[in-house]
């Protein structure tokens, strides 16, 4: 592979050695993908946050950090944690978690990272512009960067994000080459996608069947960002894909070629209707509904405020709603939150049910809009999940 | 003595006694940081350790996590000598890479069927070639 000089010096030492050990991780991985170059890249978006999924493993990974102070090179920001940073009582988190959880965001914050605990870097003022180059892990950050805002990155893990945020390098291959952005499945949505969670239906349902292929979608009237936001974490969830084109709707689509297709498929309403039985539940004793994955924009808070202008939560359920701490910073936030908390429902930030160790231990069945979180919380065997459209779920939650 | 071409990725001359998994291995669950034993109790291996020996398994599965094992085992005293495996994918090859763990794989030959648990091997980078110097293992 290519280095520049600057690059070779890294590499050998001559900037330290964490840095070099960072280096050779970026050209390591280079190297096997058959990458002709490094590629500087814009921002970081850096996974490894949650003390629910890093654990103990995490604190020895850091030692690798402790030789020298180093800081990041490029913007970087961080995936959600286990608990809200201020709230985590009130969520029920012990104070031995929150310890261990704060000491992990300390330790990203002491290499210049923005701690924003948040999967959704693009709704609080951190978009990626058209052909940017990126090293994103956040799995349905990484689908909307690529697909939505026509940004290139590859699904990094937490240490080669962290390790092209420190070099401010990543090695070119994959998605960050034009022949690889093609589009291999052609599918044609035959049914009106009328809530948020019919867009994770189709997310859900592509992945399962398509794993890692790009799709070439048509059939969609409109993409709105929360529109995409569902659809991208679904199919990275069940199929761990990376890029999706909408035509006439995403920026790439124009300019892609359609000559790599090997299948065409229908997504009918059959086919979308065996996403939502698919996590079907026959009781109804729903204990807690979970919005916000990916986290609530203020668009959806703002869906939920109106839903209970006449409206109350009914006992023996709670309702949580998840986003990020700067956009609890707006006025508008702040209204809005002051009116649901007086209806029951509780807002917390930097955590999400996926990655908080709460949700799974004092809840046993869980309402959510979102095929991601369903996935996710049906893999613990003592939770019962539910999927059922956001307005699906005010109405059997309310009276 | 039987060498068999791989592709070097972590690059390191290690010999040492073999541990060998048919099944693939996800670090994050299936091996404790801690000992180096293995975990996974559907695994033949459950309760054996992977600690400075040469760890050959189909291929690596699971939470991204385990990269962050894989360099746990280092600052722990109980990694692995060596990991040989048919198709390393981003999980093992990060934390080989951080841990500076030799890790080969693509194997010319069926080393599953050649290699068994508790043989002599030499992971040999340079020569781009894994060696099995002496046949200890049962099948």
């Amino acid at each position: 592979m290519f280095l520049t000089k600057n690059q070779e010096k890294m590499l050998e030492g001559e900037m330290g050695e964490v840095i070099a050990i960072n280096m050779k991780l970026i050209v390591k991985i280079g190297e096997i993908n058959e990458a002709e170059k490094l590629i500087p890249i814009k921002s970081a978006q850096i996974a490894g946050v949650s003390y629910f999924t890093v654990g103990e493993a995490i604190f020895s990974f850091f030692n690798l950090f402790s030789k020298e102070k180093v800081k990041v090179k490029v913007p970087s920001w961080l995936n959600p944690a286990g608990m809200d940073r201020e709230n985590w009582e009130k969520m029920g988190i012990s104070k031995k978690f929150a310890e261990k959880q704060f000491q992990i965001i300390e330790k990203y914050k002491e290499m210049g990272i923005e701690t924003t605990l948040t999967c959704t870097p693009y709704l609080i003022g951190n978009q990626p512009n058209y052909g940017e180059h990126l090293a994103w892990s956040e799995s349905s950050a990484v689908v909307m960067a690529n697909s939505f805002f026509g940004a290139r990155t590859n699904r990094e893990g937490g240490p080669s994000s962290l390790a092209a945020a420190l070099t401010g390098f990543t090695s070119e291959y994959d998605f960050h080459l034009t022949e690889k952005r093609q589009p291999t499945i052609k599918v044609n949505v035959e049914t009106n996608l009328n809530s948020l969670s019919d867009f994770s239906a189709l997310g859900y349902w592509y992945g399962k069947n398509f794993h890692g292929e790009t799709p070439f979608i048509t059939g969609l009237p409109q993409l709105s960002v929360n529109e995409a936001k569902m659809l991208s974490s679904a199919m990275a969830a069940s199929g761990s894909v990376t890029l999706f084109h909408v035509k006439n709707l995403t920026p790439e689509s124009d300019i892609t070629s359609l000559n790599n297709i090997k299948e065409r498929i229908i997504f009918s309403e059959s086919e979308k209707q065996s996403v939502y039985d698919f996590f079907a539940q026959k009781e109804t004793d729903f204990d807690l509904v979970a919005i916000g994955c990916p986290h609530a924009s203020l668009v959806e808070l703002l869906i939920i405020h109106n839903f209970f202008e006449d409206k109350i939560l009914k006992k023996n359920v709670k309702f949580w709603v998840f986003t990020a701490q700067k956009v609890s910073h707006s006025k508008k936030f702040q209204s809005i939150q002051r009116f649901l908390e007086r209806k029951g429902v509780e807002i917390f930030t930097d955590t999400c049910m996926v990655v908080s160790p709460i949700i799974r231990t004092k809840y046993k069945h869980i309402l959510t809009n979102s095929a991601k979180a369903s996935k996710y919380l049906s893999n613990s065997k003592q939770t019962k999940v539910t999927f059922k459209s956001l307005n699906h779920i005010l109405r059997s939650v309310t009276e | 003595m039987k060498s068999i071409t791989i592709r070097p990725i972590v690059e390191g001359k290690k010999e040492g006694q073999a541990i060998v998994s048919l099944l693939p291995i996800s670090f994050y669950g299936d091996v404790d940081p801690e000992t180096g034993k293995i975990l996974d109790k559907s695994n033949p291996l459950y309760g054996k350790s992977i600690a400075n020996k040469i760890f050959m398994f189909p291929e690596s599965k699971g939470s991204t996590v385990g990269s962050y094992i894989i360099y746990g085992l280092q600052v722990n005293g109980v990694a692995p000598l060596g990991l040989i495996v048919n198709t390393a994918e981003a999980i093992v090859i990060t934390g080989a890479i951080l841990a500076d763990i030799p890790l080969v794989d693509k194997p010319e030959s069926d080393i599953f069927s050649e290699i068994k648990t508790g043989d002599i091997v030499q992971i040999n980078t340079i020569k781009k070639e894994i060696v099995i110097k002496k046949r200890m293992g049962i099948d």
